[in-house]
């Protein structure tokens, strides 16, 4: 499984909090890929700007001041040192990020800001509906969606949003409940 | 044109907030760090061992660059 992986059957070398000897992980997501663009873009901004923006910005400006050596290198030094700490921070948030879907339950890890973290769970004998949805030209040329469980009684419905073939995934749970695992699906 | 001269007042009030603003970021990378370390509890997988010496990487680099700015600046 590579770094960049957001959909994978069956994973190997995994391992989640709370997964049980005798539980196996059956499908394996994140967001899709494509959410992480907008960060990726900013970062090349962020990188070109030292050596493109800069110095048109302060030509046009016409600032006049002349700052010691010393403040120009600490200065360009941290803006990299911010632009990879940005660039670290939105890959981690997307990378821990992860729905998972074992022979027993499915699971939804979300960290919010990094400092903030939900998990959700709902058994398979639990999952009353599971639908899926897909709009937009994005989602249209790239195939990625939400997909909602329902669930029984007080246990809240799990949302995996915006994950790679929502169709496999809807197909992979409603087999799993059908097989006598359990579900009224 | 000569560039105009920046009075020392001026540079000390500007070294005292990078260094301010080099403290707080190093609050963010420690804070990245600790997050990194909670979430590969969560999540255990084979690419942890590369984010970890990432994250760690970024931690020691900002030090480095607030040691710097004390020294410099």
């Amino acid at each position: 499984m590579s770094p960049l992986t957001a959909f994978a059957v069956n994973p190997t070398s995994l391992r989640f909090e709370t997964q049980e000897d005798t539980e196996k992980v059956i499908l394996f997501l994140r967001q899709h890929f494509i959410v992480n663009v907008p960060w990726i873009l900013g970062t090349i901004l962020l990188v070109i700007a030292p050596t493109v923006i800069f110095p048109r910005l302060f030509h046009a400006l016409s600032l006049n001041m002349a700052f010691p050596t010393s403040y120009y290198v600490v200065g360009t030094m941290f803006w990299y040192l911010a632009t990879f700490g940005f660039a670290l921070a939105s890959f981690i948030g997307w990378f821990f990020n992860i729905y998972i879907v074992t022979n027993e339950r499915i699971v939804d890890i979300d960290f919010f800001y990094l400092l903030y973290k939900k998990f959700s769970e709902a058994e398979l004998t639990k999952i009353q509906d599971i639908n899926y949805t897909s709009g937009g030209l994005l989602a249209a040329v790239f195939n990625f969606g939400n997909v909602v469980v329902e669930t029984a009684g007080e246990a809240p419905n799990i949302d995996f949003e915006l994950i790679p073939f929502p169709e496999k995934v809807v197909e992979t749970i409603r087999e799993l409940t059908e097989r006598g695992e359990g579900g009224s699906v | 044109m000569t560039p105009a001269v920046i009075p020392s007042y001026v540079l000390l009030t500007l070294k005292i907030f990078s260094i301010v603003g080099l403290l707080i970021y190093a609050v963010f990378a420690g804070v990245l760090v600790r997050q990194e370390q909670l979430m590969a509890h969560v999540l255990e997988e084979q690419f942890q061992p590369i984010i970890r010496a990432l994250v760690i990487a970024h931690l020691i680099a900002t030090v480095v660059l607030l040691l710097l700015a004390i020294i410099l600046l």
